[in-house]
């Protein structure tokens, strides 16, 4: 038995010295066909039972001990070797990338419009779309702007060669097309693409976009008007909303109003943007006219409203800092890209 | 407009600075801003010369006294045009001069000087001066320059909704104030006298429905005092003689304008306010000649138009200085007519801008008498005779309130008696019937017609401030989703995002181009505009290329090496607007990286990449790609495809007409869709998301090759294969990984396709045989079908 400790130690000892080759020439000198432990358990048809029994179970046992260990030497030099090959792969650069795509980018006109409409969406909004191609009815008669009124002037239409059309001045013939439609309670958003007949500059252009908002039930109040918006700005910006309201005058509104917002970058204490004022308008709304319900066949007895209307650019340039509106429109990577 | 701060006063006493009477004003609904105080001096007021001596050591100097009544000063001056006796605007010590000048106690060659004698220039009031500013002898002295100039003032610019045309006055303003801090307005003294009615004036009641003339003979034409130019300059008017100044002055004031005639200039004793006829022309005040029509309302003499009612007065009958005898003209004109003739005409004036917006009916005959008023104590002359023209029966308009309707549409409270109060002080008189109160609506208020109508005037003048903010925005945590469909359609949606994983760029252009821009591209536009200000807007676009085009060669033009750009908008095609998608890519599909140019691979976009964009975003097989029988003429006629759905074709891609991109070298691929057929509602777009069970076993796979005539369509070769493939058989997906010629080896006119087959059966394991048999028998129909042979 001293000589099975003897040969184990002896094993060991080498396997414990040995390199890559020589770990080889051990591992076939006592595993191999004519390694030392397999000629041991060759040799155990000469012995007695007993002696089988006893040296069969140690020699079994020494073969698999230098196995394991030959096994583990081996993953040593395997991952000896790995290690050195990833210092000879070293990159002698500092951290660089390669992708073959350049970043692809939303037109912040398009996602400022989408943003808005999930922020409308989570109050309960429905969404609608109309036609931007709209009669003198849609777009005018039916929001209380008869033929002859200076407010009709003052919307700068375009019309259409040969037809009866125009191309529509707001999204509020949205409000028209819907309650058509539906019939009370109805609370939806009417977003898409406006325009004005007039000059453009950094602050106008000719075709932009509009959402239009609109409520109709019983009881609609102005109040309800505030809180709402309130809790649009609040989703929107991400931030405690201040709102101000102003008295002003729409057609198809009364009472109607203009909303100011704190200004979002210097919190009312004035700043470049909100020209020192420490408010910015954002849109115009009110209690939906009497001659507007009248128009589409609700009783205006009965029900009442609230209808918004929501400049997408203006907001867009507030939520991005950009002054100019050309820019949305002329499409270059170096604006595009930065959104 | 344009508001001075004192001249409210006059009208109503408030207690509030021009800054804060600004914010009361745009808190009733009438935004509002100071524009300037004009003068920008501290501590300058006028003096006396007592005594004016040569310097002893400076030729160009001079020592004087002045006095300011209760002090002496001596001052070193260096103005020639100083003399004895004058008044004169001195900078006292510590006064500080625009340009942040300060005056203090200075020696000047050894003489003390105790302030400054001002010029013009040095105020700040004109550009360059000669010597010092002299005031008129009777001037008061020891008082601030700037109230003796009449500038002590502050100007308000207001911004008036065009329903409030009662507010275009010092009166209507000074009315919006009152109401807000609930005092009444005083109107200046106004004398009226009883004089001959005439009976000289003919009018239409539908052109004119109030007319009153007066008549004033023996008047002095001459430049208006002082306070009559610094009140007209404040609001932008120029001053013309005393006589047009004060018709000018009593419009700013009380809202009303006013025409003045020069009798003697007149061809008859009769005025007639009526249509133009079609070829009357006038020469009017600007000097223009203007041709006028039926829609035209004129005031005439029996020959000839003498104005162009409530726009502007003709040049021939203008008051000039040796004018005598005028007629003062005070009416109320047709505002649609005087509207549409202002727009017809392109002339518009304060006047036409007031009586646009509708006048009211009494302020006419205050404004006649006020107008006369002044003119008598500022021209002299003598009222003659009067006449009021009353061409319909002018009734006041009521509107009922029902007090509960006020919360009903404002959401909150507002005592009954804080009602009453406001309706008040806005000029009603009220009639209380318990639960309702009936309001007589003043004169000037004509927008004012039904109830939410006085309901606003109450929610405004009580305040929007006042419209509660305590609610708590954020509890009622849960929020409910009434609607799936985005404002996007859920196709468009798919398609953005994975343009934008693919680096590509949205864009929005505008939906208008020029006609020129057409041409190029072979399109027909099918709507025009019939008023464009500007030549960018002459059509509608009927294809979103042109623009596309247009931001492709922008952003090559300043180095860009690729473009990749969609966009989603509407078309205007011959039968209305479409809902269309778009894409444009030129140039590098990859940005350059040195370890692929070691390889030699550029990639820059092609057919193949295109049509593989375009494959990859069409989100399922219901899509086709098949061949372009009427391909558009933009694209390159050999290399175009067609976007099939349920066998309409929907949409057509290609490389774009290399006569129309001869600058550029490159290929631009164009492709786009119409999508009015996947509208969220559309039955056509339920992605079919079902999981079907699939198989594990292995894929086989072969590598084929075959050669081919050059002529054959390859789409052919496709089709057989595809039959091929149908209906169970093991062949499960085909590839081309290879397509090359080689005159040498397959012979002229050769070309060979190189497949790869993948082959699998769901329920076994595929052996060698059956692999080898099912590949025999596609080399054989595609040899029998096409004359293909297997390359050796």
């Amino acid at each position: 038995m001293d000589n099975m400790n003897q040969i184990v130690n002896e094993a060991m000892k080498r396997i414990k010295n040995s390199d890559i080759e020589m770990l080889k020439i051990v591992k076939s000198e006592y595993l191999g066909k004519n390694g030392i432990l397999t000629k041991i358990l060759k040799s155990l048809l000469h012995y007695s039972i007993e002696d089988r029994k006893k040296i069969g179970f140690e020699a079994n046992k020494a073969k698999t001990i230098l196995e394991s260990e030959i096994e583990k030497r081996k993953e040593g030099f395997k991952k000896a070797l790995l290690v050195q090959k990833m210092q000879k792969e070293k990159l002698n650069f500092s951290p660089i990338f390669y992708f073959p795509f350049s970043k692809g980018s939303f037109h912040p006109i398009v996602q400022t419009m989408q943003d808005m409409i999930l922020a409308f969406k989570s109050l309960g909004f429905s969404i609608a779309e109309g036609p931007e191609i709209e009669t003198d009815w849609y777009n005018f008669e039916a929001l209380n702007i008869p033929e002859n009124h200076p407010a009709k002037d003052v919307q700068d239409t375009f019309y259409l060669d040969g037809t009866e059309r125009l191309l529509r001045t707001h999204t509020s013939p949205g409000q028209i097309r819907v309650m058509e439609k539906l019939k009370p309670p109805l609370k939806v958003v009417v977003p898409g693409r406006v325009y004005r007949n007039e000059a453009s500059d950094a602050s106008h252009s000719s075709t932009f976009h509009q959402i239009e908002g609109l409520r109709v039930d019983k009881n609609v109040t102005l109040l309800d008007l505030k809180i709402i918006l309130t809790k649009f700005i609040h989703i929107f910006f991400c931030y405690e909303p201040c709102i101000r309201f102003r008295p002003s005058h729409f057609q198809f509104t009364e009472p109607s109003a203009e909303v100011d917002v704190k200004c979002l970058f210097c919190k009312g204490s004035g700043c470049r943007v909100c020209k020192n004022l420490g408010w910015i308008e954002m849109l115009g709304c009110g209690i939906v006219h009497p001659n507007v319900l009248k128009s589409v066949n609700y009783d205006p007895e009965l029900y009442s409203g609230y209808a918004f209307g929501i400049g997408v650019e203006r907001i867009a340039m507030l939520k991005y800092g950009i002054d100019d509106i050309r820019l949305f429109y002329e499409n270059d990577l170096r604006f595009l890209k930065q959104f | 407009m344009r508001v001075s701060y004192n001249w409210l006063k006059k009208f109503i006493d408030f207690e509030f600075g021009p800054q804060k009477l600004a914010s009361v004003l745009t808190s009733v609904g009438i935004e509002a801003s100071v524009v300037s105080r004009e003068y920008c001096w501290s501590n300058v007021v006028t003096v006396k010369v007592l005594d004016v001596q040569k310097h002893p050591f400076a030729n160009k100097l001079f020592l004087c006294k002045v006095t300011d009544g209760l002090n002496n000063y001596s001052i070193v001056c260096g103005a020639e045009n100083i003399s004895l006796g004058q008044i004169v605007p001195l900078a006292k010590i510590g006064a500080i001069l625009p340009g942040n000048v300060k005056i203090k106690r200075v020696k000047i060659r050894g003489e003390d000087s105790e302030g400054m004698i001002c010029s013009e220039s040095e105020l700040g009031l004109k550009k360059r001066s000669n010597g010092i500013l002299t005031l008129d002898k009777d001037t008061q002295i020891g008082i601030g320059l700037e109230k003796v100039l009449g500038i002590d003032d502050s100007v308000l610019e207001v911004e008036v909704a065009i329903n409030r045309g009662d507010c275009l006055s010092h009166l209507g303003i000074a009315r919006e104030i009152g109401a807000k801090i609930r005092k009444a307005v005083s109107y200046p003294a106004i004398k009226t006298f009883n004089v001959p009615n005439l009976d000289c004036v003919k009018a239409a009641p539908d052109l004119c429905p109030r007319y009153i003339g007066m008549l004033i003979s023996d008047v002095k034409v001459c430049p208006s005092p002082a306070w009559i130019t610094n009140a007209l300059e404040k609001n932008g008017i120029r001053s013309i003689n005393n006589i047009v100044d004060i018709a000018n002055y009593v419009m700013i004031e009380l809202g009303q304008p006013l025409h003045v005639f020069d009798v003697k200039k007149l061809d008859s004793k009769m005025i007639f306010v009526r249509r133009s006829c079609d070829d009357e022309a006038i020469v009017a005040l600007n000097g223009k000649k203007y041709r006028l029509d039926s829609e035209t309302i004129v005031i005439a003499d029996v020959e000839k138009p003498v104005a162009i009612a409530g726009i502007m007065g003709g040049k021939y009958s203008c008051v000039d200085e040796k004018t005598e005898d005028i007629f003062l003209e005070s009416a109320i004109f047709n505002a649609d007519l005087v509207r549409k003739a202002s727009r017809k005409l392109n002339l518009s004036s304060d006047s036409s801008y007031r009586f646009e917006r509708g006048l009211g009916w009494d302020i006419t005959e205050l404004a006649s008498w006020r107008a006369a008023n002044l003119i008598v104590e500022v021209a002299g002359g003598a009222i003659k005779a009067r006449q009021d023209l009353q061409n319909i029966k002018y009734e006041r308009t009521s509107v009922g309130l029902r007090f509960r309707r006020v919360s009903k549409i404002l959401g909150y409270d507002i005592k009954k008696d804080e009602v009453i109060e406001i309706l008040k002080f806005l000029g009603m008189s009220l009639q209380l019937k318990s639960e309702i109160v009936l309001c007589t609506i003043p004169s000037w208020r004509n927008d004012i017609k039904i109830e939410v109508d006085l309901i606003e005037e109450i929610a405004r003048i009580k305040g929007y401030d006042f419209i509660p903010t305590l609610f708590n925005h954020r509890k009622n945590g849960i929020s409910i989703c009434q609607s799936n469909n985005l404002f996007l359609p859920a196709i468009v949606e798919d398609f953005r995002t994975k343009l934008n994983g693919l680096g590509f760029n949205e864009v929005l252009n505008y939906s208008f181009l020029e006609i020129d821009e057409l041409k190029k591209f072979g399109l027909d536009y099918f709507y025009r505009i019939t008023n464009p200000i500007s030549k960018e807007n002459e059509v509608l676009r009927p294809s979103l290329l042109p623009a596309l085009y247009k931001n492709l060669l922008l952003n090559i033009s300043y180095g860009c090496e690729r473009v990749a750009f969609f966009e989603y908008g509407r078309i205007f095609a011959r039968y209305g607007e479409k809902k269309t998608f778009a894409i444009i890519m030129w140039g590098k599909i990859w940005e350059e990286w040195w370890k692929w140019l070691e390889q030699k691979i550029v990639p820059k976009y092609d057919f193949y990449f295109g049509a593989g964009v375009v494959r990859n975003i069409l989100l399922s097989n219901e899509f086709g790609i098949t061949e372009n029988l009427n391909p558009k003429n933009y694209y390159h006629s050999g290399q175009t495809a067609s976007v099939v759905f349920e066998e309409k074709s929907v949409g057509q891609f290609g490389i774009l007409n290399p006569t129309i991109t001869n600058d550029i070298k490159e290929d631009i691929f164009y492709f786009e869709i119409n999508l009015d057929l996947f509208d969220n509602n559309s039955v056509h777009f339920q992605k079919k998301s079902i999981y079907k069970a699939y198989s594990r076993l292995p894929v086989v796979k072969r590598d084929i090759s075959v050669i081919a005539d050059k002529n054959l369509q390859f789409s052919e070769i496709e089709k057989i294969i595809k039959i091929f493939m149908r209906s169970g058989n093991i062949l499960r997906k085909y590839s081309l990984f290879s397509a090359y010629s080689d005159k040498f080896k397959f012979g002229e006119n050769k070309i060979s396709y190189s497949f790869r087959l993948f082959y699998k059966n769901d329920e076994k394991t595929l052996t060698d045989k059956e692999v080898n048999e099912n590949m025999m028998a596609l080399l054989d129909k595609l040899y029998v079908k096409l004359g293909l042979e297997l390359r050796q």
